[in-house]
């Protein structure tokens, strides 16, 4: 039999039962401690019977357990802090990764029936100029779109005409022609389902489909 | 009491003549469009148009039940001829049974057609004569089969008889034994390949691809259709499909661009379409026997499309922007290559706007359809090639019309017509001017009217 099994143990004159040392284990604070204690209690063969107050010893451990405790809290701090930075710059990333394909994939729109681009589709392919040299990787698919006035396969060759010419103007500043595909929906898939001027103006359109690579904000 | 029996007859017939001549749209409509320097107007051969009447069709062995429902199809495709005045669904018992010229020239009747339908195996024969009223003599008889009334092909083949008494009184061919393929926008905002025959009947789906499925053209034999999808490259291809087996092939994919607007050439051995987008945009036309080999026609930095062949395949008119994306034009030019005509009439700082155009299967005449005025209206237009677009004659007057397709006839066209009551599909006689609507209410697009499709296969028996 152990030792240890004895600590603490209380004889009771009057049921003659043993029972467990409550008094001590009613003291034992912090979990750390508790094992301190006991392995300090075990040395001695004749504990005294129910200890009134933590001892000096008792109170340095336990202040050494509460600094190591508090070390691990800083340190646990500390590594939030990094990870929380870290989740940060992620979102920041995240964030400006998601503007460049926003600003990637902002639409041009074009006069009735012409393809030229015009001097706000200018303004918004400028834009992209920067983030396609940044992702050289990125490949995009120019999808021009007619509005639902003049015929069917003509408006086929005008979406055609103006996906081309945005194709045009950002291979006039440097960024490779084999980058960029081209294809026309004419007029077959409207943004705006009404036949008034506003749903047309909307309507004559190129979208930006990435359709591989990876953007560098 | 034969003298009050002769009155009722023609006042019965009167009535039934006069309720068939009126046109839908009024051509006399005012002229205010108008192209400077270009002769616009009705050329309408306004001829006299012979009456033709029906005696009631019989029937024997089986044939009985039917006989009505055949001569029923037959004076209509007759009526939508625009060849004649059709008298016919008069009573019997003012009719007769027996030919009596005396009372059909009294009528006025030129032609009179008279019919039998025999069962015989699992379909019919009906046998007919053509008679020559004035003559008071057969002038031809036929024996033609017809499917059992069951089959899918039991309409065309009494179409075939229609065309085949077309052929017997002018010697021209007739259109009643076609149908007209076009696509439709359907609930899911997608584009699928519609068939129709010649007199509205028969209207089902081809396609089923959930995708852009459009701009369908015929074989010359009828027997298959091209069409462009982006069903499965996300980019428009030219498919052919065998409308018998369902067997479909896609041709060229991989060459780079767009692949739009394809053609056959009248002898079915090629195929002619476009490419647009990238430096090798233009007319292409691939050899469909030997299923190989683009060969480049015409094109550049600009787009040529939608071309359309002349009847003897040496000639192609297309549509091109090389004027400028706003002022598309109609072009003519060898189909070997070489340099290209204008026919439309474009005029330096004038508005034109002129897309989609076909070759008549009959003749020099190119119809497209054009922007003709400032209120951005799109009529129908004929133009003769050789005239270089000096002379128009326009075909429309009211509403929006749009993508004309040549009837086998070379003399009706189908067309997109928009009103104010919708979007339809409505035919023009290019002689007379006239108007029916083939199909109404529905968001279609691009049709395409097939050859004559009286093969020897579903013909006569005589």
């Amino acid at each position: 039999m152990d030792d240890s099994l004895y600590i603490g143990e209380i004889f009771d004159m009057d049921t003659h039962r043993i029972g467990l040392g409550m008094r001590i284990k009613d003291l034992l604070v912090p979990g750390l401690a508790v094992a301190l204690l006991i392995s300090a209690c075990a040395k001695d063969p004749a504990p005294p019977p129910a200890p009134t107050g933590p001892t000096a010893e008792e109170i340095a451990q336990q202040r050494a357990a509460a600094a190591a405790a508090e070390a691990a809290a800083a340190e646990a701090a500390r590594l939030k802090a990094e990870q929380e930075a870290a989740e940060r710059e992620r979102v920041r990333r995240d964030r400006a990764i998601a503007e460049a394909r926003s600003t990637l994939r902002e639409l041009v729109n074009f006069d009735y029936d012409e393809s030229a681009i015009t001097d706000q589709a200018e303004q918004i392919l400028r834009r992209k100029v920067p983030i396609l040299r940044n992702s050289p990787s990125v490949q995009i698919r120019l999808e021009g779109h007619a509005d639902e006035r003049g015929s069917t396969e003509y408006n086929l060759a005008l979406g055609s005409s103006r996906a081309e010419s945005v194709r045009e103007f950002l291979s006039g500043f440097g960024i490779s022609g084999d980058r960029l595909t081209t294809t026309s929906f004419g007029e077959d898939r409207p943004l705006v389902s009404r036949s008034d001027e506003n749903a047309w103006s909307r309507n004559r359109r190129v979208e930006f489909a990435i359709t591989g690579g990876t953007i560098v904000p | 009491m034969k003298v009050i029996c002769l009155l009722i007859r023609r006042w019965v017939i009167t009535l039934v003549v006069v309720s068939v001549v009126i046109p839908i749209e009024s051509v006399l409509a005012q002229k205010t469009d108008s192209i400077p320097g270009v002769t616009l107007g009705l050329l309408y051969e306004r001829g006299y148009q012979p009456a033709l009447a029906i005696q009631p069709f019989s029937g024997r062995l089986g044939g009985e039940t039917l006989a009505s429902q055949v001569e029923g199809i037959i004076a209509r495709d007759l009526r939508y001829s625009d060849r004649f005045e059709v008298m016919d669904s008069l009573p019997e018992s003012l009719v007769g049974d027996e030919i009596d010229y005396q009372f059909w020239d009294q009528l006025g009747a030129v032609w009179l057609l008279s019919g039998t339908l025999e069962g015989a195996g699992d379909g019919f024969v009906l046998v007919l004569e053509l008679h020559d009223v004035v003559y008071g003599d057969i002038r031809q008889r036929g024996r033609f089969y017809i499917r059992d009334e069951m089959s899918s092909e039991f309409r065309m083949t009494v179409h075939v008889v229609s065309d085949e008494i077309v052929d017997w009184i002018f010697n021209e061919p007739g259109m009643a034994a076609s149908k007209i393929a076009f696509s439709r926008r359907t609930e899911d905002g997608n584009q699928e390949i519609y068939l129709i025959d010649s007199d509205g009947e028969n209207f089902h789906r081809l396609t089923d691809y959930k995708n852009l499925t459009m701009t369908p053209t015929w074989s010359p034999d009828g027997d298959r259709i091209a069409f462009i999808s982006r069903k499965e490259i996300g980019l428009p291809r030219i498919y052919e499909m065998n409308l018998a087996t369902g067997e479909e092939r896609i041709i060229d994919p991989d060459w780079r661009g767009d692949h739009i607007t394809p053609a056959y050439s009248p002898n079915g051995k090629d195929i002619a379409f476009s490419v647009t987008g990238g430096k090798r945009s233009g007319i292409y036309s691939y050899d469909l026997e030997l299923n190989c080999c683009l060969t480049h026609i015409s094109g550049g930095r600009w787009d040529d499309i939608s071309p359309t062949f002349s009847p003897e395949g040496s000639r192609i008119a297309f549509n091109s922007n090389r004027l400028g994306t706003a002022h598309p034009q109609i072009y003519v030019m060898p189909f070997s290559g070489g340099e290209a005509d204008l026919i439309s009439p474009y005029l330096h700082g004038q508005e034109g706007y002129y897309t989609s155009p076909e070759w008549s299967p009959i003749g020099d005449y190119v119809a497209f359809h054009g922007r003709v005025s400032r209120r951005g209206r799109y009529h129908i237009l004929v133009a003769e090639v050789s005239d270089q677009g000096r002379r128009l004659r326009q075909l429309t007057w009211e509403g929006n019309n749009e993508d004309p397709s040549w009837a086998p006839d070379g003399r009706h066209l189908v067309f997109v017509g928009k009103r104010e009551w919708g979007t339809g599909l409505m035919i023009v006689d290019t002689a007379t001017g006239k108007y029916r609507m083939l199909l109404r209410g529905l968001d279609v697009r691009v049709p395409e009217w097939s050859p004559s499709l009286g093969t020897s296969e579903l013909g006569s028996l005589r």
